[in-house]
């Protein structure tokens, strides 16, 4: 039973790292939905292979829909290069024709084997340990934990390999093209592998949720970080703990593993857009409410040092009229008051406002702004 | 042919199009070695084109081109491109220094990444162009000058021989223009030749020594003080500028 626990939360994590990596580039390259197009379109190539190899683990199985997945990406690129749609149409349009074919072979000949469509939809993970590699009449563990493990090595092998290639034509295909990069090349692929691991993690989380898994880490971590190298680092982080979470998540209410993990996905982007420093919505809550009131204080400054030394000056600056004169709700301007009394900007005597040395500085430089 | 490697740029029957629509018409251009020339044309003349197509970034219908008398893919280490700022996405996850590195990326060649060496050409270079305090900004709090100026510092790294920009000058503001233009006169002195893409017709006569002027076929080309005449301009914009010369 903990072997069952172990297993199933190895290969979530295992699928999530490895979809994370190639995430980042999609993300930072705006190509999220293309992921989504390949994870779909992919059936018929595993359906065909299917029902070639009538195994769902073979590896003819992995490369027959990477090769479907590769050809969305050369259709959808095709259907653009016409100028007669945009790219979104063009994904629209590419993979359901592809995925509805998928649909049909499935439910027109494979009605009674084991390749149902909840499972293609949805994944099966908790029995994605079931079947395990036996050689020689030992147990060496899940068979799903080795192809994702494998897919996982070879993501991480051409980041690493070709990180420099990657950023640069991520970020600038027209030089990296002058430098002669080939960044059709590395576009292609970096499609192959999206194609790879999208077909490999298709037996554990199903060709609906792998996109949350693609898109889902890496958009989390972009609003973390600046740096490519730690939002690639980050996106597994956070994968994983997407992964761990999801999966007791599901096991605390019974319900599908793969549903969950990917509920944790949203709520962990929720979460981080939230608390995020500096660009979480409640920072920039926080900053808008700060900046009021220092607008607010620098009115204040201002006002008091126009009229300072002059005959209605006493009258401009009494605490109790001060509303009046600034048109201001009377409890905000006690509130702005106390503000600018905490701040030294202004000080107090009696019932008159007085400016101190530091707050007419500020108003003087706010007036030559 | 004998004299082509005299010219640091030969384009001859250039012609790009997409689908019938030609972009570029049978476009002729020698531009000598160590001149600072700007391309001028009204919108959609196709002045990125030609520097596209010189780098070989588009397929041309007809034509060849010859960096000192060779194609652009045996001369790509000493020809160095600055693309248009929007061209690239400003909020992607890297800082200044980072970017200026790129520039060398075409030296260190695949696999390979930058190290000690690419760090101290990249910091030097953003000293020249006054950016040295920004080194670890990330590049979307950068004002579009200071976008410009990273451009500019990418470039240097490169230390090609041949520039190619895509409107260096674009919303930048005046001390940046300043700068720029003292860098590429600067490259001129060095005998590097530098090819812009330019929009301001009121300082061509002030930043450059030679000019083409472009609408879909070349107008003209030479140096500014024979080529650029009300005339030719006129021919180029079809009689709408109005255009005092000196």
């Amino acid at each position: 039973m903990i072997q069952d626990h172990l297993d199933i939360q190895l290969i979530a994590i295992v699928t999530a790292v490895a979809c994370a990596l190639p995430g980042v580039f999609l993300v930072l390259r705006r190509m999220t939905l293309m992921s989504d197009a390949i994870s779909h379109a992919i059936l018929p190539g595993i359906v065909i292979a299917f029902f070639l190899t009538e195994s769902l683990s073979s590896p003819l199985l992995i490369l027959a829909a990477a090769g479907t997945g590769v050809l969305t990406v050369v259709f959808v690129e095709l259907l653009q290069r016409t100028k007669l749609v945009k790219e979104d149409a063009a994904i629209g349009l590419t993979f359901p024709a592809l995925f509805s074919i998928g649909v049909i072979l499935i439910s027109r000949f494979a009605g009674n084997v084991h390749l149902d469509m909840d499972a293609v939809l949805l994944g099966e993970l908790a029995y994605a340990h079931l079947n395990r590699l036996e050689v020689f009449g030992y147990n060496l563990g899940p068979v799903s934990l080795y192809v994702m493990g494998t897919i996982l090595l070879l993501n991480l092998a051409f980041i690493l390999l070709f990180y420099k290639e990657l950023k640069l034509s991520t970020f600038d295909a027209s030089l990296a093209a002058a430098l002669g990069f080939a960044p059709t090349l590395i576009h292609y692929g970096l499609m192959t592998l999206v194609s790879v691991t999208t077909v490999g993690a298709f037996d554990a989380v199903g060709s609906i949720l792998v996109v949350a898994l693609i898109a889902g880490p890496p958009a989390t971590a972009y609003l973390i970080t600046n740096r490519l190298s730690l939002m690639l680092t980050l996106s597994a982080v956070i994968g994983s703990v997407n992964a761990v979470s999801g999966y007791w998540l599901a096991y605390l209410f019974d319900v599908s593993i793969a549903g969950s993990i990917a509920t944790m996905t949203l709520l962990m982007f929720g979460l981080v857009f939230l608390v995020v420093p500096s660009r979480g919505l409640i920072a920039i809550a926080r900053r808008r409410t700060r900046q009021r009131w220092e607008f607010a204080q620098t009115m204040l400054v201002i006002h008091l040092f126009n009229h300072e030394g002059l005959p209605e000056a006493e009258a401009e600056s009494e605490i109790a009229h001060l509303h009046e004169h600034l048109r201001w709700d009377p409890a905000f301007a006690t509130q702005v008051v106390k503000y600018a009394l905490n701040n030294r900007y202004v000080s107090q005597e009696e019932t008159l406002l007085t400016l101190t040395e530091r707050g007419r500085s500020v108003a003087q430089q706010a007036l030559v702004q | 042919m004998q004299a082509s490697e005299a010219k640091a740029i030969e384009v001859t029957d250039l012609t790009v199009a997409y689908q019938d629509q030609p972009v570029l018409w049978d476009i002729d251009l020698d531009v000598p070695p160590s001149v600072l020339l700007a391309i001028v044309g009204p919108n959609g003349a196709g002045k990125t084109t030609l520097i596209k197509a010189i780098l070989g970034l588009v397929r041309p219908a007809a034509g060849n081109v010859l960096i000192y008398g060779k194609p652009y893919e045996a001369q790509r280490r000493i020809v160095g491109y600055v693309p248009q700022r929007g061209s690239v996405d400003w909020d992607f996850p890297t800082n200044v220094l980072d970017v200026v590195m790129m520039g060398r990326y075409g030296a260190l060649g695949w696999v390979r990444r930058p190290g000690k060496q690419e760090r101290e050409l990249a910091m030097h270079a953003l000293e020249k162009v006054g950016m040295d305090a920004y080194t670890n900004r990330q590049i979307s709090q950068l004002s579009g000058g200071q976008q410009q100026r990273v451009f500019l510092a990418r470039a240097l790294v490169q230390d090609a021989t041949i520039y190619l920009m895509d409107e260096p000058f674009q919303g930048v503001d005046a001390t940046t223009e300043r700068a720029i233009v003292t860098l590429l006169q600067e490259f001129r002195e060095k005998g590097k030749t530098v090819v812009v893409v330019h929009h301001d017709l009121q300082t061509v006569t002030d930043y450059f020594d030679w000019v083409m002027l472009l609408n879909i076929r070349r107008i003209a080309s030479g140096p500014v003080d024979e080529t650029f005449t009300p005339e030719n301009l006129r021919t180029t914009y079809g009689g709408r500028v109005a255009f005092i010369t000196k």
